[in-house]
């Protein structure tokens, strides 16, 4: 493809000085005197490579603010790209130079109402015309701090909203979120939302997406852009037409829409079929995330979709970039939480590429961990095997605790390649080894004599502190197997003057200890002087205290020590835990095609400030009652939905005092913090943004402060009292007790409640502080 | 290195971003050729009117730099009448193509690219491969005209089993999914039609084998043999074979049955090059290095051997264009050509040293 080349002046390297900082203001000087003479200005060229420099001094950090005027006049122009240019410098200069900038305004409006559409056609219509409003609106954005400006912007934006060409009302669709984001504070105007959602009837595809990213900004407070059935079908009916960035979008907006029918709901996921194949990864994605939630009551339509869009990932995860391949990678364990056996059959393709990063590599080690099986294991293996050599010692260290992995169910197998790894008397190699062995034998006791035989084969021993640990629980553990293991322990012992880490100290005691239990005759002279080092010469107070409590142990006698010290040698009901678990789609789905996944953590929960609701404590419960997960999610609908207040019709203040005093109080909750000292005004309408409303409130500083809110959700009203007691010394921290009645008793919507006034207060603290 | 990065306050679609990034660095790239420092500094007026065009508050907006090129150009827009015509594609219908378009003579040429990735082992056994093909266009037709083209995959006898199909944007997907026609308006100039991969087990065109002996301090033996394993009718050209050998080697000494080898440091490579390799034959190249008395500490890798290839007028899936029809309210007549090359893609070859 050719291009038309460079203009020869822009080819040459710059002629300025490379340092912007030094002779600046001689610089400034010239270029004045420069794009003041007339002679320049009347030469067109010249002029505009003049504007062209100051721009790149511009970029390049040297004060050109003393040009402003000169830059002014020169907006003053029919040549598109010297007008861009000129409206770049003013909005990078007119906060320093607002008088001046004021100036320049006018020259803005009159380019918004240039060259009238109406005689010109469509195809002829000129550039500047299209141009004009896109850049005229971030500069004439800028005078928004300013008192007065308002009739400025929103006059050229509406008049665009309704303009002929697709392209102006585009670029106003868009200036109308901005004009919001420069003035979050104001009221939503409703006429320019309403136009909004009219123009979601656009002929032009942008236009309508445009629309949906402007609503969804401007009502951000609101929980966004609202889509309901007509739009819902509308949007479907418009994906075909849309460019695949916009298709991504529309499909994020419709995870909003729920059908209402099983008919409804088939007849949408017919019309997405198509997008599963799309030829863009991110559409392709983005269509499955919306199946699984659409499906999410039909696990054979959510199975389906995941078998048709197993091809697409697949391809991602070898696409030419790297990041979007890293971004299938994580994808692919996604859906293999649920899906094991996917992508099972296509396990040659998370084999590692020579020149891959490691964050690339890693991730497909974990991917083949999960997908080995009786056909494939052999191949996995020495496939892993091979990254064991790997040069980079993280890599290689991930690939050994790979294969202790898949030893937990391929044990034989994998110790014959773990063991023959120590034959490299790699440092790194040797302790990764060591680990994994420590683990398995935890996990698989069956492996246990096996295990015992190679480390008292390994002549060998680890030197980092992790590989030391490892080798001395072994030791300490199964001591009475190998046979060496006293004599191994004593050079550690001998050693421990030079020995800088805690960790390993800790780890030897206890071995020593456990050890003693098994060998005493062998154990009992070094365990003394590993005691009497660790209580009387070391400086760790941590390693001190546990010598003296073993040492005070040993003194109630060895069997008292043995209860306490010993305990079980494996626990192979943790390997089950730890094996393939099917999770129901649901738990990963809300997260799939987000940045979450990538970045390992749950960005959700963050994200969602009003409705959160109070997901980590309950995440905890889960992990201390493993296996009961089935019980605990009883109702899908009761953790998964997120609950949402309303206002509904307000109450008087006879039917809530009868009301307070009938009910019982359901929750009571200290939140931690003091009431927000703003004016009661502003707290009213903070609670009622979340929908919220307040009934009564004491006033000012009345102690102690009292508040009764109510409001109603998903079928049940809830009414509360916030309470401040008495006043204490200035500085401390006073909390807010908030007592919860309800009717009829949902614990779940409850929980929500208080979640989000939680944040809202806290919002408010943030604010008067 | 040049990096472009993005920023979200939201929990984005992650895969949106980074494509978007890519498409970004295209643009750029179709413009200034090398997207670097330097280029975006001594294009940065472009690069700012590009900014605007490509994106507006966040969101993308015009990214098709066909589009795009039709009225941002690296001359600058005057405002005259001749230049500043409104690119209709940006709102029309049919996006991807201008109407008004004109040659003096009408042809569409046609090329079926296959690459083939493989990856074997260091004992000689093939861990996976597969064939990534794509179908390019370069159309010279006037108008709006109608193509249908016509592939080998649902001849009888015929099983290529395309996986993981993409169309360009014009194909008409349901006249795909009914009957598996490809028909479409295309777009002016060059463009990739469709592409799609292939997921069987091939054959390496091109087989190495390779003995490489390390003697500690004191010389590295290399030994390759390549073999073309394709009918002996083709050809493939500008093989280059890429054997790695240990940073510290020197004096290189080469013998080859063909082509030539050259010893690069900077990349610890020997490349063997071979300008036109039959089929059905075998090759073979020595190396000798001189490696140091002391040897460093550092680890090194074990770079696989890596082969480039092309064979062109062959497809080592066996896709086949029967026929491409052009129809144009006109009625010219219009010439379809059709070219097909298999060459290399990520092919690597494990060593054993």
């Amino acid at each position: 493809m050719s291009f038309p080349s460079l203009p020869e002046e822009k080819r040459q390297a710059p002629e300025e000085p490379t340092m912007p900082y030094f002779g600046s203001e001689e610089t400034v000087k010239e270029l004045k005197r420069a794009l003041s003479n007339p002679n320049v200005q009347a030469d067109r060229l010249r002029y505009k490579n003049y504007i062209t420099k100051v721009i790149r001094y511009m970029t390049q950090g040297l004060d050109v603010s003393a040009l402003f005027m000169d830059m002014v006049k020169a907006s003053a122009t029919v040549d598109i790209v010297q007008k861009k240019l000129v409206y770049l410098y003013m909005c990078t200069y007119a906060s320093d130079k607002p008088d001046l900038a004021l100036l320049a305004i006018n020259t803005l409006r009159k380019d918004c109402a240039d060259p009238n559409p109406m005689n010109i056609s469509l195809i002829n219509m000129n550039l500047l015309y299209l141009h004009a409003p896109n850049d005229t609106l971030p500069f004439i954005c800028l005078f928004f701090r300013m008192p007065g400006m308002t009739e400025y912007i929103e006059q050229p934006i509406v008049a665009g909203l309704r303009d002929k060409a697709s392209y102006v009302r585009r670029v106003a669709v868009l200036g109308c979120a901005k004009m919001h984001s420069l003035q979050p504070n104001t009221e939503i105007d409703g006429s320019i939302v309403n136009e909004l959602y009219a123009l979601l009837r656009d002929p032009d595809p942008v236009v309508v997406v445009n629309c949906l990213r402007a609503l969804e900004e401007i009502l951000k407070d609101e929980g966004g852009v609202v889509i309901n059935k007509p739009i819902a079908h509308h949007l479907l009916n418009r994906m075909k037409d849309l460019d695949s960035w916009a298709q991504s979008e529309v499909l994020t907006f419709l995870l909003r829409y729920r059908p209402r029918s099983d008919d409804e709901l088939f007849d949408i996921l017919s019309l997405l079929d198509a997008f599963l194949q799309s030829a863009h990864a991110h559409v392709a994605v983005a269509t499955l995330r919306l199946f699984l939630h659409l499906a999410s009551a039909h696990p054979a339509v959510q199975a389906d979709a995941l078998l048709r869009t197993s091809a697409p990932l697949l391809a991602t995860c070898g696409a030419g970039s790297r990041e979007l391949r890293f971004a299938g990678l994580c994808h692919v364990q996604q859906v293999m939480r649920s899906q094991p056996g996917l992508f099972g059959t296509h396990y040659k393709r998370f084999f590692c590429g020579y020149s891959e990063p490691s964050y690339i590599k890693f991730r497909k080690m974990e991917i083949l961990v999960e997908l080995v099986n009786d056909e494939n294991v052999a191949l996995v293996l020495e496939e892993l095997r091979s990254y064991c050599t790997d040069v980079s010692p993280e890599l290689a260290q991930a690939a050994i605790a790979a294969i202790g992995r898949i030893a937990r169910t391929y044990s034989e197998k994998c110790l014959d390649i773990l063991t023959g790894l120590l034959a490299l008397k790699q440092d790194h190699i040797t302790s990764a080894v060591i680990q994994t062995f420590r683990d398995l034998v935890w996990f698989c006791p069956q492996s246990t004599a096996a295990v015992c035989q190679t480390v008292e084969a390994c002549v060998d021993s680890p030197q980092d502190s992790e590989g030391k640990q490892a080798l001395l629980w072994l030791l300490g553990e199964h001591g009475d197997q190998i046979s060496s293991a006293p004599y191994v322990m004593e050079g550690y012992i001998d050693g421990l003057k030079t020995e800088l880490s805690s960790a390993v100290k800790m780890e030897l005691l206890t071995a020593a200890v456990k050890m003693f239990l098994c060998r005493p005759a062998e154990t009992q002279d070094m365990l003394g002087r590993l005691l009497h080092y660790c209580i009387e010469e070391e400086s760790d107070m941590c390693v001190r205290d546990r010598a003296l409590l073993y040492y005070r142990l040993l003194q109630r006698g060895v069997e008292e020590t043995r209860k306490v010290v010993t305990g079980p040698k494996s626990d192979p009901s943790m390997s089950v835990l730890t094996g393939r678990q099917e999770e129901p789609i649901s738990q990963w789905a809300s997260t799939f095609n987000t940045l979450g996944p990538l970045s390992g953590r749950d960005l959700c929960l963050q994200a969602a400030v009003i409705s959160a609701t109070d997901q980590p404590s309950d995440s905890a419960e889960k992990e201390l009652l493993p296996g009961s997960k089935e019980v605990l999610i009883s109702g899908p609908d009761d953790t998964e939905e997120e609950i949402s207040l309303s206002l509904g019709p307000p109450l008087s203040h006879e039917t809530f005092e009868k009301m307070w005093l009938d009910l019982e109080i359901l929750h009571r909750q200290t939140l931690g913090f003091p009431r927000p000292r703003t004016a009661p005004d502003t707290l009213q309408a903070a609670l009622q943004l979340v929908k919220i409303q307040t009934l009564a409130f004491t006033p000012g500083d009345t102690v102690p402060w009292k508040a009764y809110i109510y409001t109603r959700s998903t079928g049940t009203l809830i009414l509360a009292e916030l309470l401040q007691g008495d006043p204490q010394p200035p500085g401390s921290d006073e909390s807010l007790v908030v007592s919860v009645k309800q009717q009829p008793v949902n614990q779940h919507a409850i929980k929500g409640f208080v979640s989000i006034l939680k944040s809202v207060l806290q919002t408010l603290n943030v604010d008067s502080l | 290195m040049t990096s472009v990065v993005a920023t979200t306050n939201k929990n984005s679609n992650a895969s949106l971003v980074y494509a978007f990034l890519y498409k970004l660095v295209e643009v750029f790239t179709e413009y200034f050729k090398e997207l670097e420092e330097e280029s975006i500094q001594d294009n940065f007026v472009v690069v700012y009117e590009l900014l605007d065009e490509l994106m507006d508050f966040g969101f993308p907006q015009t990214t098709d730099s066909k589009i795009l090129q039709e009225y941002i150009t690296q001359q600058g827009n005057k405002l005259e009448v001749a230049k500043t015509k409104v690119p209709t594609t940006v709102t029309n219908a049919v996006s991807w193509r201008s109407e008004g378009i004109k040659y003096k003579k009408n042809e569409v040429f046609i090329d079926v690219i296959e690459s083939i990735n493989v990856l074997v082992n260091a004992n000689g056994s093939v861990m996976s491969s597969d064939i990534v093909g794509c179908i390019k266009l370069k159309t010279m037709l006037s108008g709006m005209p109608e193509l249908r083209l016509g592939l080998n995959d649902r001849d009888k006898g015929k099983t290529v089993a395309m996986e993981d199909v993409k169309f360009h944007q014009c194909v008409r997907l349901s006249r795909f999914e009914s009957d598996r026609t490809i028909s479409f308006i295309p777009p002016d100039g060059e463009s990739e039609l469709m592409s799609y991969r292939i997921n069987t087990h091939v054959k390496p065109l091109i087989w190495i084998e390779s003995v490489i002996e390390k003697f500690s301090h004191s010389r590295v033996e290399i030994m390759v043999k390549a073999k073309g394993q394709f009918k002996k009718q083709s050809v493939a050209n500008n093989v280059e074979i890429r054997v790695p050998v240990p940073s510290d080697a020197d004096s290189p000494k080469f013998k080859t049955s063909t082509g030539h080898a050259k010893y690069v440091p900077e990349k610890n490579l020997v490349v063997w090059s071979i300008k036109s390799f039959p089929g059905g034959k075998e090759f073979l190249m020595r190396a000798h290095f001189g490696l140091p008395s002391v040897e460093t500490d550092e680890m090194e890798g074990k770079p696989p051997i890596t082969v480039k290839f092309e064979i062109p007028y062959f497809t080592v899936s066996g896709i086949q264009v029967r026929y491409m029809k052009i129809i144009e309210k006109s009625g010219y007549q219009a010439l379809p050509w059709v070219r097909y090359i298999t060459q290399s893609g990520d092919y690597q070859l494990r060593t054993n040293s």
